[in-house]
């Protein structure tokens, strides 16, 4: 089912460019003009910030600690307002439309002891759903195949301390997932993960057909799960190109406090070599 | 870090766990109250309320030794309070013992008596009510009996981040311990004020970030949930029976006094 496209040098795994059936929206996904924020104390968190992002892309939100990016984040679904315009699928941010921009737009947090606050694995799921008004049934519908998107069916009557650091990880991205949100913005989702979660993170999140911001300090996982990618430092977006371009242009990652991450060139040449058999053997077929 | 959990056996299958966390509360209440208005030199009355709970605790299939562990929690508060006092109240005219040279006063030893078998009565009902409902049916019950929904959600929560908080404080001590070299730090006062500050900094912190994420999830200031349970005739006519019960015994205290008088 995976389509091959072609980009011009650049590498392509195969995985990541496949293209599942996505809403179908007019809109962008997320435009945001000229956005101004400040924090009570003064601190000049974001400067000027214009932004477009289309439905169905995956783009990776990089930058130095303090640049900006979790402010921006917390824009996203109106939980911080700054002098400005951002509209989610055109809607602006007024107070009728925060209820449903909270629907589409799902955050998941850094830390998952923040968002695993109730006392078994099904209610915190169930959360987001019995908040939106849902029947009982469609609660029970929606918890389910969330658990089962993240792999942790069967755990609905587990609590929270239960679980490993990887299982909390799923469980608070399945508690956003059960709201069938069209945006997934994603804080620093791999962090302090073994390489079994960040590798079983990685293609959970691969496999979701919504748009997705991931901020995240983790280069090869923005590689592998995003297209785009936006450099942000000291408040303003300093680079905004698709993720081969960015990560190859060391100067600009040198500027911003960025390096490409070691192995690479390895890395890029064996994906080329990948897409290159995985042409062959389809021409063969 | 191993924790032990307020609900540790509420998984158990036995007539008390199935039955609902109302019945439950009002009935293991009721004792509580009824118990503690008893006169305390009604012997027979606290027999035959230790013989109830007991018998509740049978059905109940609690370990004996899980209850009695929980139980000796009230210890220390018993000595704070009570147990000097048979040797300094008063003489009042009623006699005294005198054991090894040391008085009681009678009025004294009754009194210590009193605050030692209402306090062990109150201990055991609510280890049998806390240890044979989930701790999540538990606040639900409390919800649904109309207790504000603020007290249940502040035990809900302090429920759930006690543990982290007392992870981190475990960690706190072992990074201290790390560079400790004079060996008893636990006697620096000022050690322990800076982690106890340091605690709670992180904590209100961590409850910002809990409210950001609840917020995210659509919370608009309610708490919201499904009951599944209904009271069944079981349920009421149990812990109506049980209620009848001590009731009874209560009140024939009651008419003995008047037969006597």
């Amino acid at each position: 089912m995976a389509e091959e496209s072609q980009s011009e040098g650049g590498l392509v795994p195969a995985f990541r460019r496949q293209k599942r059936e996505t809403k179908m929206h007019h809109h962008k996904a997320i435009e945001i003009k000229n956005l101004y924020f400040s924090y009570p104390d003064g601190t000049r968190a974001l400067n000027k910030i214009n932004l477009s992002i289309e439905n169905g892309e995956s783009v990776a939100l990089l930058g130095p600690n303090g640049a900006g990016k979790s402010t921006l984040l917390l824009h996203l679904n109106a939980i911080l307002q700054g002098q400005g315009e951002i509209r989610i699928f055109n809607l602006p941010i007024v107070s009728e439309n925060i209820r449903e921009i909270r629907r589409r737009v799902g955050v998941v947090f850094q830390d998952p002891d923040d968002q695993l606050f109730c006392p078994t694995v099904f209610d915190d799921v169930a959360f987001g759903p019995i908040n939106m008004g849902l029947s009982r049934e469609e609660v029970n519908k929606r918890v389910k195949k969330a658990l089962g998107e993240v792999g942790m069916k069967g755990f609905e009557e587990k609590a929270a301390y239960h679980l490993s650091f990887g299982q909390k990880k799923r469980v608070a991205t399945a508690t956003v997932l059960s709201m069938e949100p069209d945006i997934l913005v994603l804080d620093e989702p791999s962090s302090n993960l073994d390489p079994k979660g960040r590798r079983e993170l990685l293609s959970i999140l691969v496999s979701i057909p919504v748009t997705k911001i991931v901020v995240t300090h983790d280069l090869l996982f923005a590689m592998e799960l995003c297209d785009r990618a936006i450099i942000m430092d000291d408040g303003k977006i300093v680079a905004d190109g698709s993720i081969d371009d960015i990560l190859a242009d060391e100067d600009v990652l040198d500027a911003h406090g960025l390096e490409a991450p070691a192995g690479i060139e390895e890395i890029k040449q064996r994906a080329k070599e990948r897409s290159k058999v995985h042409r062959l053997r389809s021409t063969e077929a | 870090m191993k924790h032990s959990y307020l609900d540790s056996f509420s998984n158990l299958d036995s007539f008390i766990h199935h039955l609902d966390a109302r019945a439950k509360i009002i009935m293991f209440f009721s004792l509580v109250i009824l118990a503690v208005s008893t006169p305390a030199h009604d012997y027979y009355a606290f027999a035959v309320y230790f013989g109830i709970l007991f018998f509740l605790l049978l059905m109940s299939r609690l370990p004996l030794g899980h209850v009695f562990k929980r139980s000796l929690v009230v210890v220390p508060f018993v000595l704070m309070v009570a147990v000097f006092i048979p040797f300094f109240k008063a003489n009042t005219g009623t006699g005294g013992y005198n054991i090894g040279g040391i008085n009681m006063s009678k009025s004294g030893l009754l009194v210590f008596w009193n605050v030692v078998v209402k306090s062990y009565i109150g201990v055991i009902s609510m280890i049998i009510l806390s240890s044979s409902t989930s701790f999540k049916d538990l606040m639900r019950g409390f919800e649904r009996l109309k207790v504000p929904p603020i007290f249940t959600a502040i035990a809900s929560f302090m429920y759930r981040y006690l543990f982290v908080v007392a992870d981190e404080a475990m960690r706190m001590k072992i990074a201290r311990d790390s560079r400790n070299f004079s060996g008893k730090w636990i006697w620096d006062t000022r050690v322990i004020a800076h982690m106890i500050g340091s605690l709670f900094m992180r904590s209100y912190e961590r409850g910002e970030r809990v409210y950001l994420a609840m917020v995210s999830r659509g919370y608009d200031g309610t708490m919201r949930g499904f009951d599944d349970t209904q009271l069944s005739r079981k349920d009421l006519l149990f812990a109506s029976g049980i209620i009848l019960a001590i009731l009874l015994i209560r009140l024939s205290v009651l008419i003995n006094l008047k037969l006597v008088n």
